[in-house]
């Protein structure tokens, strides 16, 4: 099938501009819509980073000195041992090579955070699930006078509150992703409906010379590719500059509870791409749907 | 070129417009289809490029069945078929050569061909010199020989005209006749539908005439009254 592409661009553009105004509510609803979808991705990283120590039940960390010696450590590991099942569930050791890969990671979107620190620096640690949650307050004390013990965290009700607060938070945002999505679904097929209506005229002698189906279809459809390009792109721009701000929302670093939690340039602009995707596909197959309706060949 | 074997249409809700109609049109034939106002003419012609469905019989345009052609081959058989009508149907914002180079293009013609043909064909239907007008700057007359050009700038094997001088003076009409007339001697054949008697008479082709959807006469040289052949 030939196209020749500047008449489709040509027809395309003159499309979008016709109707200034329902091409602009609708590229707008489309970029709210997406930034909500992008807000709770990108919280949901930030919440998946603060908490990434504290998975499968984990409620309680015991972090060693740096320059603990290994007779503390293999002495830690043997008390911990004795305790299991009475008092602990089950504990597992984190060592300095695995600390620098998560520290890292949580760090990544500021590397002076991570030039400052070394593997060297990083303390190793044991992750504990107890036996009973409402006795850890009085494991942690026992803990925090051992020789070679940096500090006892045990952060199970802080946890839990971020998990909630993360929870609300993501449903009124898709709640809120979904239903505007559908006003800007609907509004992609009313443009696409009315550009459809303006150019009746020349649709009408396209099918009479034998203009194939594609040929009469791809300019409009690519009207509402476009619009959902163009929204997908604003929604981007506002969930990768604004990402720290959407992710302090949900709650505080998991390191230094004073510095608020940090989405790495990567993770935000991979989300950024799934949402261009996301409102590319929406403008293509609404527009996809008002021809299929609105054009009968 | 077109035959019609025992074809039927009726519309949803409204009494047969075309019955068990069984019509031969060769190659390069100019026929005219004529009837009363409702008498099914139209349908005919809408048959043809299979801008309706029938519902019965077969039909056959440039050696394909009609009913049989999927839809995305309609339009290559609406290739093969210019069509005219009374109300011209040129897109008002554009000039006389993009009407007709808007043809072209549409289906994907390449620019070069485009640029050489258009001022050909408006040559050829009398407008070389107003390429550049708008249709509601054009008389009915002229504006009617834009959608002859834009008809048959595709070199179409037929030609369908449905009333095209329905809204024109007795002149402006005869200039029409004489250009389809053209157009059917370089060998594209013509059907044309009417209902106005001048003009059938003046030209002396076969005629087909339709009354409530059935062909009550088929004759060769005829006119448009029932007269002894
Ligand atoms: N789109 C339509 N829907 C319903 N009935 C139609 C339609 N087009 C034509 N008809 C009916 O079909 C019959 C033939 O109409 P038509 O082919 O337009 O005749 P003509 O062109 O000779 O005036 C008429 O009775 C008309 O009312
Ligand atoms: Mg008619």
């Amino acid at each position: 099938m030939a196209i020749p592409s500047p008449y489709v661009l040509r027809e395309t553009g003159s499309n979008l501009v016709r109707n200034i105004v329902m091409t602009v509510a609708a590229v707008v609803t489309m970029a709210v819509s997406l930034t909500a979808l992008g807000g709770v991705l990108i919280m949901r990283q930030a919440v998946n980073q603060a908490t990434v120590q504290y998975q499968h039940g984990v409620e309680m960390i015991i972090f060693m000195e740096a320059t603990a010696s290994s007779q503390e450590i293999s002495g830690m590991h043997q008390e911990l041992a004795s305790m299991v099942p009475g008092q602990i569930q089950r504990c597992y050791y984190v060592d300095k090579a695995h600390a620098w890969t998560e520290f890292k990671q949580i760090f990544s979107g500021e590397p002076d955070m991570v030039k400052v620190m070394d593997l060297q620096k990083m303390p190793p640690s044991f992750r504990c699930v107890p036996a009973k949650a409402q006795n850890v307050s009085v494991l942690a004390n026992q803990f925090q006078k051992q020789p070679g013990v940096l500090d006892v965290k045990y952060p199970g009700q802080a946890i839990r509150e971020e998990l909630a607060r993360f929870a609300t938070l993501r449903n009124v945002a898709l709640v809120v992703a979904g239903g505007v999505m559908l006003g800007a679904i609907a509004l992609v097929v009313n443009t696409i409906q009315l550009a459809i209506f303006a150019r009746r005229r020349e649709v009408a002698v396209m099918k009479l010379v034998g203009a194939t189906n594609w040929f009469i279809r791809v300019p409009f459809m690519l009207e509402g590719l476009t619009e959902g390009l163009v929204g997908a792109i604003i929604a981007f721009a506002v969930t990768f500059f604004a990402r720290n701000t959407l992710a302090s929302f949900t709650g505080s670093n998991p390191f230094v509870p004073s510095l608020p939690l940090y989405v790495s340039p990567h993770a935000a602009l991979l989300t950024g791409i799934f949402v261009v995707v996301v409102g590319a596909l929406v403008g293509a197959l609404g527009s996809g749907f008002a021809v299929r309706r609105f054009l009968s060949v | 070129m077109i035959r019609f074997d025992h074809v039927s249409k009726t519309y949803k809700g409204s009494v047969p417009a075309l019955q068990d109609v069984t019509v031969d049109i060769q190659r390069g034939e100019f026929v005219f289809i004529v009837g009363p106002s409702g008498s099914g003419k139209t349908t005919f012609l809408r048959l043809i490029t299979k801008e309706e469905p029938s519902d019965g019989g077969e039909i056959w345009v440039a050696g394909k069945e009609v009913g049989a052609l999927p839809p995305w081959k309609v339009p290559y058989l609406r290739r093969n078929i210019g069509c005219v009508f009374q109300d011209y149907r040129l897109l008002p914002e554009r000039t006389v050569y993009e009407n007709v180079a808007f043809a072209l293009e549409v289906i994907g013609r390449s620019r070069h061909f485009v640029k050489s043909q258009v001022p050909q064909i408006l040559e050829l239907v009398g407008l070389g010199k107003k390429m550049d007008r708008r249709p509601n700057e054009l008389s009915g007359g002229e504006q009617q020989r834009v959608a002859v050009a834009r008809a048959f700038v595709n070199r179409p094997l037929i030609l369908l005209a449905d009333e095209p001088t329905g809204n024109l003076d007795p002149a402006t009409t005869a200039g029409i006749m004489r250009l389809l007339e053209r157009i059917n001697q370089y060998g594209t054949t013509v059907v044309m539908a009417t209902h106005q008697h001048d003009v059938v008479d003046a030209m002396r082709k076969r005629v087909i005439e339709l009354d409530h959807g059935t062909v009550v006469r088929d004759q060769a040289r005829g006119i448009y009254g029932m007269v002894d052949a």
